[in-house]
């Protein structure tokens, strides 16, 4: 393939971004709509959506060897690996022999109704 | 008579930049900021070497306290305990990150590539450049720290908060930041140095040269830089975190105020355990080169090392949590890491069975080199039996954080960083150098080495497994520990290092008096067949001036039945 075919237009980069613009609007009007499930979708959903957008076509991985392709999955499954090894501790308030004062003093705060989730309260 | 093509295929720069041989180089162009790898690999060689001295010199003045508590050092004076904790936390961190990093990877993997692969140099040279120079900044900074106030860094080489966050606790208000900046740094330049070396080793091989024909050095540097891009992220972004923490008043580590100290243990150690296979498959591959041409023997399953290496890599992300089976993790999860840690031993027992059944049949010559291979193989064993045993999570809940612990990583990394590099060093100096070593003087040097190496770390386990705590100053504040038997070892491993610490002094003369007056090397004084013994020694800017070669097969076709000569050089047509 020459170096011509490997390139894309510019307008080809402009409507990749004015997807991504788009999809912005969605990601921040959908939480907007306080439904659970939509706030999920268009949050963490579309924030993937864009991070692979940006991935692909700016970072230009669908131009690159498979090499480079399989270099960057592989950093995504340590990720999600990463995460799955540290979950367990960092998302608890306690475990073996210790625990995070901060967390439970504000936990049963908010248990006792002294503290309410919603930010506007604060 | 090796056929050749024209200098130039390999870098993009080289040959256009200031040095491309349109001119003289000037002294600053050919030493002070060289583009050529040769000159960039001796850079990192000899600040390696002096980052060493520097961290034997640490580690002999925390052994002097430990074995006579409260005397004057010669050499340092009086240790005081902040002087202590300073000195333990940058022998660490020094010999890991200034010393291992820089020699195994960054020197050898400069040095070797590009003449291995049949290359003029290096795809990137200026980057290359760039890693060096951003290299040298950290190891000013590291050692700048202890020139401020209050000293440097004391709070372990592994970091933990709260006693690495807060100054009120280590006592090293800037010398704690000095310590992560350096850090960072550190592995800005290593991350350019990969770049270099996978492009390099992906794109640049001679003509000829298929994927099995590369050496497996080569490909064990290359899997090491894949392997520390993808840990490192996590570290940085901790390290980035924890200066915020320390200088900023943020609390992400910090639990009285909702931070969580064990998620920097999980950052550390997601890139802290990798990192240990990160050092050790270069050693691995300059073992593998060294065993093959002083037992003249095809290498054992050359496939089989190179996917046990890469398997090796992949294992390497399961395991980090072995490192905090007492901070309170999940018990669930320490089951999970308990299981791949024991597996992760399983690759490696492979790629020793691979070099023993490569001597097996050898016509083997103890060289120097070979003598420093062979014990890397008799070291790194007990190294990574005595993983075995802390590896499983009830032994270690008995063993953590005790000399036996200390010991047995000062097995694998000692056999790695030192070991493996004596090893390389001694077989490739011909070429580095254009002269060979003394003999002689090389094996007094490896066994005044070998022998206190382990007369230090062997009475080590016996106090670890007596409940010798580490990182503790002075033991005659616990009875328990203080008893004279414990004492008389400590005594005995302290004046082991001193031995093995003066031996090096052997080393240096050999290698300034072999540089200056040695006897000529030639070419290939090995009969080697790779194809960095195909280029005069030492070989010029640019490698092979007359042509760069073209490889015919693979790099371990030694006593080929049929043919007169027992080596096979890769350049040589059939």
């Amino acid at each position: 393939m020459s170096e011509e075919e490997h390139q894309h237009p510019t307008s080809h980069y402009v409507k990749i971004w004015a997807i991504l613009l788009v999809l912005l609007a969605v990601s921040v009007t959908g939480p907007m709509l306080e439904i659970q499930w939509v706030t999920l979708l268009t949050a963490f959903g579309i924030a993937g959506v864009k991070a692979y957008m940006v991935a692909v076509k700016f970072m230009h991985i669908d131009q690159t060897p498979r090499f480079v392709t399989y270099l960057v999955t592989t950093t995504l499954v340590f990720m999600l690996l990463f995460f799955a090894g540290t979950a367990p501790d960092v998302m608890k308030d306690h475990g073996t022999n210790w625990e995070k004062p901060a967390w439970i003093a504000a936990e049963a705060a908010y248990a006792a109704g002294e503290v309410s989730h919603e930010p506007e309260h604060h | 008579m090796a056929e050749s093509i024209p200098v130039g295929h390999g870098s993009d720069d080289a040959d256009h930049g200031e040095h491309g041989g349109h001119h003289e180089m000037t002294f600053g162009e050919k030493y002070i900021f060289p583009l050529d790898h040769k000159m960039i690999s001796m850079q990192y060689m000899f600040t390696g070497m002096f980052m060493a001295i520097i961290g034997g010199f640490f580690a002999y003045a925390f052994r002097m306290q430990l074995a006579f508590p409260g005397m004057e050092v010669p050499g340092w004076g009086h240790v005081s305990p902040a002087d202590y904790n300073s000195l333990v936390t940058n022998h660490g961190t020094i010999m890991i990150f200034w010393v291992a990093m820089p020699v195994l990877i960054a020197a050898f993997g400069n040095y070797l590539i590009p003449l291995m692969i049949g290359a003029d140099d290096m795809v990137f040279p200026k980057i290359n450049r760039l890693s060096y120079q951003i290299f040298l900044l950290s190891a000013v900074i590291i050692l700048a720290a202890f020139f401020v106030e209050g000293g440097a860094f004391g709070g372990a080489w592994t970091a933990y908060p709260p006693l690495s966050t807060k100054a009120e606790y280590n006592l090293t208000p800037l010398g704690q930041t000095f310590w992560i900046v350096a850090v960072a740094l550190e592995f800005v330049a290593f991350l350019l140095g990969g770049i270099n070396f996978i492009t390099t080793a992906m794109n640049s091989r001679a003509p000829g040269m298929k994927m099995w024909d590369i050496p497996m050095v080569v490909w064990m540097i290359v899997i090491a830089s894949i392997l520390f891009m993808l840990s490192v992220g996590p570290l940085l972004a901790g390290g980035i975190m924890m200066i915020f923490d320390q200088q900023v008043g943020t609390a992400f580590f910090d639990p009285d105020q909702g931070g969580d100290p064990v998620l920097w243990q999980h950052l550390f150690w997601f890139f802290g355990h990798p990192e240990v296979y990160v050092v050790l498959l270069p050693a691995v591959g300059i073992v593998a080169e060294v065993i093959t041409v002083f037992s003249r023997k095809k290498l054992f399953g050359y496939k089989t090392i190179l996917y046990t290496a890469i398997g090796t890599g992949v294992l390497s992300f399961t395991v980090w949590a072995h490192h905090q089976f007492i901070s309170g993790i999940d018990p669930r999860m320490a089951n999970v890491f308990t299981v791949t840690t024991l597996l992760i031993s399983v690759p490696i027992a492979e790629m020793m069975f691979v070099y023993i059944a490569t001597l097996y049949g050898g016509s083997i010559t103890l060289t120097t080199p070979m003598l420093w291979a062979l014990s890397f193989i008799f070291e790194f064993l007990i190294g990574g039996i005595t993983g075995i045993f802390l590896g499983a999570s009830g032994n270690d809940i008995f063993l953590h954080d005790t000399y036996f612990v200390l010991a047995h990583f000062h097995y694998t990394f000692y056999p790695i960083a030192i070991i493996g590099t004596f090893a390389g060093f001694t077989f490739w100096f011909p070429k580095m150098f254009g002269r060979m070593m003394n003999d002689g003087l090389g094996k007094l040097h490896f066994w005044l080495t070998v022998i206190p190496f382990n007369l230090i770390f062997l009475p080590l386990f016996v106090l670890g497994t007596a409940g010798q705590h580490r990182r503790i100053f002075d033991y005659t504040n616990f009875p328990d520990l203080a008893l004279p038997w414990m004492q008389d070892l400590r005594v005995l491993a302290t004046v082991s290092l001193c031995v093995m610490l003066g031996a090096q002094l052997i080393f240096f003369y050999n290698v300034i008096t072999s540089w200056m007056s040695g006897p000529t090397a030639g070419k290939n004084p090995w009969n080697s067949n790779t194809l960095e013994w195909t280029a005069t020694s030492p070989p010029p800017h640019g490698n092979w001036p007359e042509g760069l070669p073209t490889c015919y097969r693979g790099p371990y076709e030694y006593s080929v039945e049929g043919r007169e000569s027992d080596f096979w050089p890769q350049d040589e047509p059939a």
